[in-house]
C-alpha cells in the first residue's frame, strides 16, 4: 500500500537492527518528520473522492514532502513504536490503526463502539501499552492494540470528550488528557483518574516540556492557555494568551528551553521565548490572517513550523520573525506533526 | 466536516432518456384486494428502473457503464461478458465513495455470482484490500459499511487479514459488523430511529436492510433486515400522504424542505407503494433497491397504511437525536414526534430544540395534498435560522473554527445564511395538538441570526392579511390554513439556489424569482412565536366561514418575559404553552416521560419493546427483535 514509506522504514529499521550507520546523511537531520495531512479536501463530503491525496506525509532529504500512503482524510496523529519502527500506530475518522510492516499493510484495532479516536500515544515505560481519547471517553491496550478496555473511573458521565492525551515521559502510567470538563490525570495507567483543572469547553492540547519534566502546558477552548509547574498536579492561566477564541496546539522547542508557540485559528501564531511569561504575535510573513491550524518546532534545528489552514506549510528558522512557504504541502490541513529519531 | 450532500445528485447517470413514471401521470396504486396486481406492480416498477439504466449505457460514453448499470444488466442477466469486463476495466483505477462504493459493489457481487467472469470477481475481490474506504461518522454510514462488510465477509468466509482493507479476518469482520448492526437495530427498536423520517437517507437504511434479506447467510441477519424493513417502510407508510413524506425530518435539504415531493423518499413510496411519482433519476440511488427488489414483497398491512387516508389519524412516536458527543447532558436524547395525517393535509412537528441533526433537521410544518405534487411547494412553517460552531461540535469530533465554512463547500449552503429554513435551533420550542401547531421563539440577543422566518408558499392561494385579528389566512389544494405570527414581520422574497459548476467544492448563486418565488415571513424580534391551523376545506363553507372560525377562537399570549400562549383549538382543544415549560392540554401537562415507541391507530410499539404492532382494519403484523418472528394475522371483528 505504501511501498515509498515501507521501504524507508525498512531501511530505517535495517539500520536501526542491523548497524548500518553509512544510511545515515553526514549533515541531515537525526529525526524524520511525518505528517499527518489532508490535502484540498475540505469539500470532500463521506462518499465523494477524486483528487486528494489525505494521509500520511513525509520530509525528504531536500526538505520536500512527499505523500506516503494510507490515503485517509482526517488522520489524526501517527505514533511510531521506539523499540520497532516498523510497528507504527495511527489514529483517524475509522479507528485507531497499526502497521507492523511499516506501512504496506494496515490494520483497523478498534471495534465498532470505539469511534473516532482524537489522539493516540504509547508509555515510552511500557511501549505495549497504548492510549486512545475518544470523543466519549478513554481506551487502553496492554497488548499493542490487539485488546482495548475502557478505562474511565473518575471521568465524569458527560464531559470526558477526549481530545488530547500526553504520558509522562519520567513516569510509566501517568497520564494527562484534555476533556470537554477540564484536564485529568491518571497515575496508575488509567486505572482511575481525577480532575486537576476544570473546564468547561474542550482542552485541545497538552505538552510537557522538554527541559524540565515537572513543566506542562495547555491549550484549550475557551480557557487559553494553562501551565503547570509541579508536574501537572495545579495549572495556572498562562498569561498573555487570549481566551476569547480557541487555541489549537502548543508545542516547546526542544533545542533551546524557554520558547514555546501556540497555533490559533483566529489569532495566528504565538512565540514565546521566556518560558511563557510574554506572548508575541508571529504573523509577518504567514498568508494574511493565518488560520494557523498546527504548530511544531524541529528537534534537530530549532525550526518553526506553522501549518496554515488550507493553504501551506511554512517554516521558520528565526522562531517566527521570518517565514518562507515549503513546498509540497499546498492547499493542506496538517493535523499532527511526528519527528521520528533516526537509527544512529 | 464529512457527511453525504448533494451525493445522490452526483451519482446520477449521465442519460438523457425520459423516465416513464417521472414524467408520466400520478399513479394509482392497484386496489387493495388484488396482492397479485400489486406484485406485478412492485416488480415492473423495478423493472422500470433496471430498464433506465440499461438503456442509458451510451458505448461511446464509458461513464455510463458503471455500477448501476452493471447491477442492472445482471439482474437481467445479460452480456454477462461485457459486464465482467468493464468490472476489471473499473476496478483497475482509483476507487471512491467509501461506504458508498461498498453496498453498490456488495451488490453487484452478490447479483454476479453466477455470472460474472473469474477474474471480474478477482478483481472486486482485491479491491476490498487496497481500496480503503472510510467508516464514516453517521448511523447511516455505518448501516451501510457494516451491511457490507458482513455480507462480503460471508461471500468470502475464512479469508484471511492481509487480503481485507481493515486488516481484519473474515470472522473478524463478520462478528464486528454483526454486533453492530445488532446494536443499532436493538437502540433503532427500543427508544428509536436517530436519523428519522429522513427524506434521502432512508435508502442508506432501506438498501442494506433489503441486501441483507436477500442475501445474508446468517438466517438471524437475513430475518433481521427483513423486519426491519418491514419497520422502516411501515414508519414511512404513516408518515406520508399520497406517497410524499410529510412533518419533521432527522435530515432533508433546502430543496426537498420545500418541494416536499423531491426526495428520495418519494422513490421508496413509488416503488413499495405505487402512490407518487419517482423523482429524477428514482432518486439516485433507487436503482440500488430495485436491483434486488425482487427479494422483498411489501406487507398487505403496509401498503394498506400507505394508501388509506379515508380517516385522519394522530400518531405519536419516539426517536432520538445524532450522538451528542460534547456540550450536552445527554448522548442521545429523546425525540417526541407527532403526525396528524387527513386526506387533504398532514400536521406534523417535533418538540423543537436541537432535534438530531442542527444542519438538515426539519422541525415542523403543515402540508397539503395536491393532485400532483411536482414542482409544487406544498407546506407551511416557521423556523429559527440557527447558526454556530459550538453546536456543530456537539454532534461533529472537530476543532471548532473550520466546520461553518466547510459546510458551505460540501454542499450545505444555507447553514450560515439569515435567511435559512432549514436546521434546527435550540431557541425554537414547539408543541402540537392534531392540526394545531404552537412554535415559540426565546433567542439570546448576542445569537448569530436573531430573528424568525416564516416560509409562505409560491402555491397558495387567496393569502390574506387580517390585520384587526393579526391571523393570515391562507388556501393551499383543499386546505385552508391560518398563520398567526406572534411579533411584527415582513415580507422578503425566499432566494432560491442554483448550484454552478465546480471543481473544488459545491458554488452556488442565489437565486430571485420575483412574483413567482416563495415569501419569507420575517420577523426580526426574538421573543416571538408561530401558530398555524389547517382545516379541510370541506369543513366549511366558504373561506370567509374558516376566517370567521378561526378568529372566534379565544387566543391569548404575551411575548415577555417569555413567549407563552393560551388558544382554544379548531377541535376545541384548550392549549397552554410557554416557553420553557412542559405544554399543557386540556388543563393537563402533557407526559412526554409516557411517550411510547409508537402510538396510533396504525403503529404501535411500547418504549424499550423491540417489538413492532402495524395494524390496519384486520390485518396486522407483528416484528419482535426478541424472538426474531413476523407474526401475521387477521383479527377477529
Amino acid at each position: 500500500m505504501t511501498p515509498s514509506l515501507s521501504r524507508f522504514l525498512l531501511r530505517f529499521t535495517l539500520a536501526a537492527g542491523l548497524g548500518f550507520p553509512l544510511l545515515l546523511r553526514a549533515a541531515a537531520p537525526v529525526h524524520d518528520l511525518y505528517l499527518c495531512a489532508s490535502i484540498n479536501s475540505t469539500s470532500r463530503v463521506m462518499g465523494g473522492g477524486g483528487g486528494a491525496k489525505d494521509g500520511i506525509y513525509q520530509r525528504t532529504a531536500d526538505g520536500a514532502f512527499v505523500h506516503r500512503g494510507l490515503n485517509m482524510p482526517l488522520l489524526i496523529t501517527l505514533v511510531v513504536d521506539p523499540r520497532a519502527p516498523e510497528r507504527i500506530y495511527a489514529a483517524g475518522l475509522s479507528g485507531a490503526m497499526r502497521t507492523t510492516d511499516a506501512g504496506q499493510s494496515w490494520r483497523i484495532l478498534t471495534g465498532w463502539d470505539e469511534t473516532e479516536p482524537k489522539s493516540l500515544a504509547l508509555d515510552p515505560q511500557a511501549p505495549d501499552t497504548v492510549y486512545v481519547g475518544l470523543p466519549d471517553g478513554f481506551i487502553v491496550s496492554r497488548d499493542q492494540g490487539q485488546t482495548w478496555q475502557r478505562r474511565e473511573q473518575g471521568l465524569p458521565a458527560r464531559g470526558k470528550y477526549t481530545q488530547c492525551l500526553q504520558v509522562d515521559r519520567t513516569c510509566g502510567g501517568r497520564v494527562f488528557i484534555g476533556c470537554e470538563a477540564g484536564i485529568f490525570l491518571t497515575e496508575d495507567g488509567a486505572a482511575s483518574w481525577r480532575r486537576v483543572f476544570p473546564a468547561t469547553d474542550t482542552v485541545n492540547d497538552i505538552q510537557q516540556s522538554p527541559h524540565d519534566p515537572a513543566h506542562w502546558v495547555a491549550v484549550s477552548q475557551s480557557a487559553g492557555g494553562l501551565e503547570s509547574r509541579d508536574g501537572g498536579l495545579t495549572w495556572t492561566r498562562l498569561p498573555g494568551l487570549p481566551n476569547e477564541h480557541a487555541l489549537y496546539n502548543v508545542t516547546f522547542d526542544p533545542k533551546r528551553a524557554g520558547r514555546l508557540a501556540v497555533a490559533s485559528w483566529t489569532y495566528g501564531l504565538f512565540t514565546s521565548e521566556d518560558d511563557g511569561r510574554t506572548w508575541t504575535n508571529r504573523n509577518a510573513g504567514l498568508p494574511e490572517t493565518p488560520r494557523v491550524w498546527r504548530t511544531a518546532v524541529d528537534p534537530d534545528d530549532g525550526r518553526l513550523y506553522a501549518a496554515v489552514y488550507e493553504k501551506s506549510l511554512y517554516a521558520s528558522a528565526d522562531f517566527g520573525r521570518t517565514w518562507r512557504e515549503l513546498p509540497g504541502m499546498e492547499g493542506s490541513v496538517i493535523r499532527s506533526f511526528t519527528f521520528v529519531p533516526q537509527a544512529r | 466536516m464529512k457527511k453525504l450532500s448533494l451525493l445522490f445528485l452526483a451519482l446520477l447517470p449521465l442519460s438523457g432518456f425520459a423516465q416513464p413514471s417521472t414524467t408520466g401521470p400520478v399513479p394509482v396504486p392497484p386496489p387493495d384486494s388484488r396482492p397479485d396486481m400489486r406484485r406485478l406492480a412492485y416488480l415492473a416498477r423495478a423493472q422500470e428502473v433496471r430498464q433506465w439504466y440499461v438503456d442509458s449505457i451510451k458505448p461511446e460514453n464509458p461513464a455510463t457503464f458503471g455500477p448501476a448499470a452493471i447491477a442492472a444488466k445482471l439482474v437481467r442477466r445479460e452480456d454477462a461478458a461485457a459486464v465482467s469486463a468493464r468490472i476489471v476495466e473499473l476496478m483497475q483505477g482509483p476507487q471512491s465513495g467509501d461506504m458508498f462504493w461498498m453496498f453498490p459493489w456488495t451488490a453487484i457481487s452478490f447479483l454476479g455470482r453466477d455470472q460474472l467472469s473469474p477474474e471480474a470477481k478477482a478483481a472486486i475481490r482485491d479491491a476490498w484490500r487496497t481500496y480503503f474506504p472510510l467508516r464514516g461518522d453517521t448511523e447511516n454510514h455505518w448501516a451501510m459499511y457494516y451491511t457490507s462488510l458482513f455480507l462480503m465477509s460471508e461471500l468470502h468466509p475464512d479469508d484471511a487479514g492481509p487480503t481485507w482493507f481493515n486488516g481484519k479476518s473474515s470472522a473478524e469482520n463478520r462478528a464486528e459488523a454483526k454486533a453492530y448492526l445488532l446494536h443499532w437495530m436493538d437502540l433503532a427498536t427500543t427508544i428509536g430511529q436517530g436519523e428519522y423520517n429522513p427524506t434521502h437517507y432512508i435508502g442508506e437504511y432501506a438498501i442494506p436492510m433489503l441486501y441483507l434479506s436477500a442475501w445474508a447467510q446468517d438466517p438471524e441477519m437475513r430475518i433481521r433486515g427483513q423486519m426491519k424493513l418491514d419497520w422502516l417502510l411501515a414508519d414511512l407508510a404513516a408518515s406520508t400522504l399520497h406517497g410524499v413524506l410529510r412533518g419533521p425530518n432527522a435530515r432533508t435539504d433546502d430543496t426537498s424542505v420545500v418541494q416536499r415531493w423531491l426526495a428520495l423518499s418519494s422513490y421508496f413510496s413509488w416503488q413499495c407503494f405505487g402512490n407518487t411519482p419517482p423523482p429524477p433519476s428514482y432518486g439516485g440511488f433507487g436503482v440500488w433497491f430495485a436491483v434486488a427488489a425482487e427479494h422483498y414483497t411489501v406487507p398487505e398491512v403496509v401498503h394498506r397504511i400507505a394508501v388509506d387516508r379515508d380517516a385522519p389519524y394522530t400518531q405519536h412516536d419516539l426517536k432520538r437525536t445524532r450522538r451528542r458527543w460534547r456540550y450536552s447532558d445527554e448522548l442521545m436524547p429523546l425525540v417526541y414526534k407527532t403526525t396528524y395525517m387527513h386526506r387533504d393535509y398532514a400536521v406534523g412537528s417535533t418538540q423543537g430544540g436541537l432535534v438530531t441533526d442542527p444542519i438538515q433537521a426539519h422541525v415542523w410544518d403543515v402540508t397539503w395534498a395536491v393532485p400532483d405534487p411536482r414542482g409544487v411547494h406544498n407546506t407551511m412553517f416557521s423556523a429559527h435560522p440557527h447558526s454556530s460552531g459550538k453546536v456543530m461540535q456537539m454532534y461533529f469530533t472537530e476543532l471548532p473554527d473550520h466546520m461553518i465554512e466547510a459546510l458551505a463547500s460540501q454542499g450545505k449552503p444555507s447553514y450560515d445564511v439569515p435567511d435559512k429554513i432549514l436546521g434546527s435551533s435550540p431557541y425554537e420550542q414547539v408543541f402540537q395538538d392534531r392540526d394545531t401547531v404552537i412554535a415559540l421563539y426565546d433567542i439570546p440577543a448576542d445569537t448569530r441570526f436573531p430573528h424568525i422566518n416564516g416560509f409562505i408558499s409560491k402555491d397558495l392561494v387567496n393569502v390574506t392579511e387580517d390585520k384587526q385579528s393579526g391571523w393570515i389566512f391562507a388556501q393551499g389544494g383543499n386546505t385552508y390554513l391560518a398563520y398567526r405570527p406572534l411579533a411584527g414581520f415582513e415580507w422578503q422574497p425566499r432566494l432560491g439556489y442554483k448550484q454552478l459548476p465546480s471543481k473544488a467544492g459545491y458554488k452556488w448563486e442565489r437565486v430571485n424569482l420575483g412574483d413567482k418565488g416563495d415569501r419569507l415571513l420575517y420577523s426580526p424580534h426574538r421573543k416571538n412565536g408561530t401558530i398555524v391551523q389547517a382545516a379541510s376545506a370541506s369543513e366549511f363553507k366558504s373561506f370567509a366561514d374558516f376566517q370567521a372560525a378561526i378568529n372566534a377562537l379565544p387566543l391569548t399570549f404575551s411575548l415577555e418575559p417569555v413567549p407563552t400562549v393560551k388558544l382554544r383549538t379548531l377541535r376545541g382543544q384548550d392549549i397552554a404553552f410557554t416557553y420553557g415549560r412542559t405544554p399543557v392540554l386540556n388543563g393537563r401537562p402533557v407526559d412526554y416521560a409516557a411517550w411510547k415507541l409508537f402510538e396510533g391507530p396504525y403503529l404501535n410499539a411500547e418504549k424499550g419493546s423491540r417489538k413492532l404492532t402495524i395494524t390496519h382494519g384486520r390485518l396486522e403484523r407483528v416484528l419482535d427483535f426478541n424472538t426474531l418472528t413476523i407474526t401475521d394475522r387477521v383479527r377477529e371483528n
